[in-house]
């Protein structure tokens, strides 16, 4: 199969919260903007079947509904959205590449909102039976399939509890695995009270699991291990769900982006990664809470450097590193005095040479994103360009007559 | 290079994911097939028990709601 090739300014990897608030700034700043999702649009939010907590919704949300929400809003704005997976990337440099199964998406800055996936125990016999076999991390997927049936929880984490009490919807037994001793928790108080009431649900307390048992065809029990006394106990179950937490999905950015032992990706408040043009948002970043209202944050952010970034290097092309003539770049910050004084010096030399030099005056009270690409760190500096190519840096003793030094004049 | 379509319109998982894999079964390295689809879990576990057995996924949305998902057989 031949692989096609697309043009876009800005690729979002994942649709979920973050991805599709990024998508809607690129958006409405006019970019050529695509979203590429593996699954369903609205990410991890679209397994949560209430969202209490969003601002706004003082009715509450369902996960799915609200997500909806966000990509007609990305819609509006002319984002363009294709539902494969990522097979590769290459970051580096100007011109980015996302690789797809069938196409190569070129584009200038990306964005990483890949998010997480459900975390394994690890226990023997796993692989074996995940997804259809009996092994499930999704209690809407899988729910109705369970009517009458006997099902174990694993965690007991808010998506644990909530998912296994509306298991109890359609399951007779709703066995909970909690590694913790009896009556402690991770979840919210509320949510524990209702569970420990709920006459369906019973917790097995100080357990992990030890193996997971079957036959060729699915699973058919699932052994815990007390971590107390070591005992294994056999619960026979119909199908086990497992809410023990997310890994970040980082894979394919490993050896290229700068990520946490754990996987995730580092970025600065700006949300820029270590590779210039390439930003990360929401889950799949290092970050201290992990809720849609701050993966809504992350996204705007994110989408709005990328804008800049793209803005940016468009001017550094086209004007800073004009080829057509030489110029002087002047690097000043606008709320200090020295730069003011010095502009006057800037201005008398682009008078005298006016025609022949070009000046560009770059302050970095706004962005200091070309002054990084001039390799320039201090304020105020100037840089002197010549057939596209920086010749020469000045930091101090800025004059009409230093700047024609500089320039060769 | 043969093409199926297993129509799931109106079912609710997990009759989706079973049609599907029913369909796979009978058909040969290559081959491709179209799930047509109208429920959003049917996006979950279809495109997740695809790419766990190394088959290629791809997914249209034809309509507000409504999926067709591509998936190449290859081993």
């Amino acid at each position: 199969m031949e692989k096609k090739t697309e043009q876009f300014d800005v690729v979002i990897i994942g649709g979920g919260a973050a991805g599709l608030t990024a998508a809607i700034y690129c958006g409405r700043a006019r970019l050529k903007t695509l979203v590429i999702e593996k699954a369903l649009v609205g990410g991890l939010a679209t397994y949560t079947n209430e969202i209490e907590n969003y601002p706004g919704f003082p009715e509450g949300a369902t996960g799915l509904g609200l997500m909806e929400l966000f990509h007609k809003q990305a819609k509006k704005f002319g984002v363009k959205f294709k539902l494969t997976d990522v097979r590769g990337v290459q970051l580096e440099g100007d011109d980015k590449v996302v690789e797809t199964f069938r196409t190569d998406y070129h584009c200038k800055s990306v964005i990483i909102a890949s998010g997480g996936k459900p975390r394994l125990t690890g226990a023997p016999n796993e692989e074996k039976f995940l997804y259809d076999k009996g092994i499930s991390f999704c209690a809407t997927c899988d729910a109705a399939a369970n009517t009458d049936k006997t099902v174990m929880v694993i965690g007991s984490g808010d998506a644990a509890i909530e998912e296994g009490m509306f298991l109890t919807k359609f399951a007779s037994r709703v066995i909970v695995s909690v590694m913790h001793e009896e009556g402690k928790m991770d979840c919210n108080e509320i949510a524990k009270e209702e569970a420990l009431a709920n006459p369906k649900m019973e917790f097995i307390w100080n357990t992990t699991v030890a193996e997971f048992r079957g036959d060729e065809e699915r699973l058919r029990s699932v052994a815990l291990k007390n971590v107390k006394t070591g005992e294994i106990m056999d619960v026979p179950v119909d199908t086990c769900f497992m809410f023990i937490g997310y890994v970040p999905n980082t894979e394919i950015f490993k050896g290229i982006i700068d990520m946490t032992r754990a996987g995730y990706v580092i970025t600065n408040e700006k949300m820029e990664t270590n590779v210039p043009g390439v930003f990360s948002a929401g889950d799949v970043r290092d970050k201290f809470l992990k809720q849609v209202a701050t993966a809504v944050g992350d996204g705007a952010i994110a989408g709005y450097a990328a804008e800049k970034y793209i803005a940016e290097s468009e001017i550094f092309e086209n004007q800073i590193m004009d080829k057509t003539m030489p110029g002087i770049v002047y690097i000043w910050n606008a709320v200090v005095q020295e730069s003011r004084d010095l502009l006057k010096e800037v201005e008398t030399f682009e008078e005298k040479h006016a025609g022949q030099v070009k000046v560009s005056k770059v302050d970095v009270y706004k962005s200091n994103g070309i002054a990084q690409r001039l390799g320039i760190d201090t304020v105020p500096a100037a840089a002197a360009v010549k057939d596209g190519k920086v010749a020469g840096i000045l930091t101090e003793g800025i004059s009409a007559e230093s700047l024609e030094k500089l320039l060769g004049l | 290079m043969a093409e199926f379509t297993v129509d799931c319109l109106g079912e609710a998982c997990p009759v989706p994911l079973m049609k599907v894999q029913k369909q796979m079964e009978k058909m040969a390295v290559g081959d491709v097939l179209i799930a047509q689809i109208d429920h959003s879990c049917a996006m979950k576990n279809i495109p997740e028990w695809a790419r766990n057995n190394g088959h290629n996924v791809e997914i249209e949305e034809v309509d507000d709601g409504e999926w067709e998902i591509v998936i190449e057989k290859t081993k």
